[in-house]
């Protein structure tokens, strides 16, 4: 029954990179660009899949579990972790995802993500997780601790997202250059063609819905989960102990196949190396995600999109958090990125430098 | 009327687009820019700035695996 899990993580996969669903960039898009179409795509995920739980709840197919809100652990865990997502260049998924694509600065930030998160789970830095973590005050859901019927909050959750869904498509219509199409038919729309944002949100809401009883079924209570299935991956492959292999770590391996199978198939696959100082900082901010993410009890997928979806205080806390971090660390890395050499004007003195000091290559902008 | 390219092969997103935009900045009237570029998210990123900046594109293309080229024009 685990094997849903890499089917579902495979199709995932896919889908992601071909409708190149960034959770980081939609963040980051808030702060650097001041817009809000990739953040809405996010909150279609998650307005879609809170309709199916709400369903799939209410008809006794799956029994989702909360836990009282560990709030110091989210509120730092989720700063932590949306500081590190632009650090590493990207989510959990976004992470996973450009692993299959090869970029090599990817890989680096999985394997410290996924080490710090076998680490904070399991290993020495356990009694940290466990002590922040424990650190619990007596709420769960929002409904529960305002006393209220969930229904009131899906309602305003649906048509919320609703009105923005409607604000982003009512704007005047742009045309995108595309690229010449090489392919016809299916194979165009699949491996070709640009997916629009909540296009690719929707199927991504059916993907998440669809998580929550493959993976009751496999015997693991939950949906879609990133950060818990990656330290189990670590941990499977330390200590040969099957209890680790589970359908979330089916999951996570499928997302490798299938963004691997999707860059390939479109002819976007290839290894490619950053340079030092992405090197350097794709593998701190790997790290800095396994100690945020394990804090936080998720990342933007387990906490942003899923807990959120459940109405749960650490899903909209956490997902408060990671707009914070990632806003402050928009500011240190990107906002203020210069190439020397990138002006246009040779007498135009560039900064050689980032904000957090770190060097920067020379360019490249050339006249012809 | 110059023509000026922007190499960001290397560069993970967001920084071909950001580059871009200060390189744009520097850019006469009429002026074009080739980008080239080797992240996936600015095959997306790239062309939707232009869309909205007002800035018509004249050549987009792949050159290779996971590697493109696009030009646009400062109006």
């Amino acid at each position: 029954m685990i094997l849903t899990g890499l089917l579902l993580g495979a199709l995932l996969g896919f889908v992601l990179q071909r409708g190149r669903f960034c959770v980081t960039g939609a963040f980051r898009d808030v702060f650097l660009t001041r817009n809000t179409l990739w953040l809405t795509a996010f909150l279609v995920v998650i307005a879609i899949q809170a309709i199916g739980l709400a369903v799939l709840t209410a008809t006794g197919v799956i029994a989702p579990k909360v836990t009282p809100l560990p709030l110091l652990g989210v509120v730092v865990g989720g700063l932590i972790f949306g500081y590190a997502i632009v650090m590493a260049g990207g989510c959990a998924t976004g992470t996973y995802y450009r692993s299959g694509e090869g970029l090599v600065g990817s890989w680096l930030a999985l394997i410290g993500y996924a080490g710090t998160a076998a680490a904070m789970k399991y290993g020495v830095l356990k009694p940290l997780n466990d002590g922040l973590r424990g650190l619990t005050v007596p709420a769960t859901t929002i409904h529960g601790t305002l006393g209220i019927a969930a229904w009131p909050l899906l309602v305003t959750l649906v048509v919320g997202v609703a009105l923005a869904v409607r604000h982003h498509l009512r704007k005047p219509r742009t045309v995108l250059a595309t690229l010449p199409p090489r392919r016809t038919g299916l194979a165009h729309l699949l491996l070709e063609r640009r997916w629009h944002p909540f296009a690719t949100a929707v199927v991504i809401g059916v993907i998440a819905i669809a998580a929550w009883p493959l993976s009751t079924w496999a015997g693991r209570n939950g949906g879609l989960g990133i950060t818990t299935p990656s330290a189990n991956l670590v941990s499977y492959l330390g200590t040969a102990q099957p209890r680790y292999l589970d359908w979330g770590v089916m999951l996570v391996l499928g997302l490798l196949v299938g963004s691997f199978v999707a860059a390939k198939s479109s002819g976007e696959f290839r290894v490619r190396v950053p340079d030092a100082t992405i090197a350097v900082r794709s593998t701190m901010g790997g790290v800095l995600m396994g100690v945020g993410a394990s804090l936080a009890g998720g990342c933007t997928i387990g906490n942003a999109m899923v807990e959120t979806a459940q109405f749960t205080w650490q899903g909209w806390i956490s997902f408060a958090a990671f707009l914070v971090g990632t806003g402050a660390a928009t500011r240190v890395y990107i906002a203020g990125h210069r190439r020397a050499g990138t002006g246009a004007d040779s007498g135009i003195p560039a900064p050689v430098a980032d904000a957090d000091g770190t060097p920067q290559r020379r360019a490249v902008l050339t006249k012809i | 009327m110059a023509t000026y390219t922007l190499d960001t092969a290397g560069e993970v997103c967001p920084f071909p687009l950001v580059e871009a935009k200060h390189a744009m900045a520097e850019l006469s009237s009429g002026d074009e820019l080739v980008i080239d570029f080797d992240c996936t998210q600015a095959t997306e990123a790239i062309p939707a700035w232009a869309a909205t900046e007002g800035y018509p594109v004249s050549h987009f293309d792949r050159t290779g695996d996971a590697s493109w080229t696009i030009t646009v024009r400062k109006p």
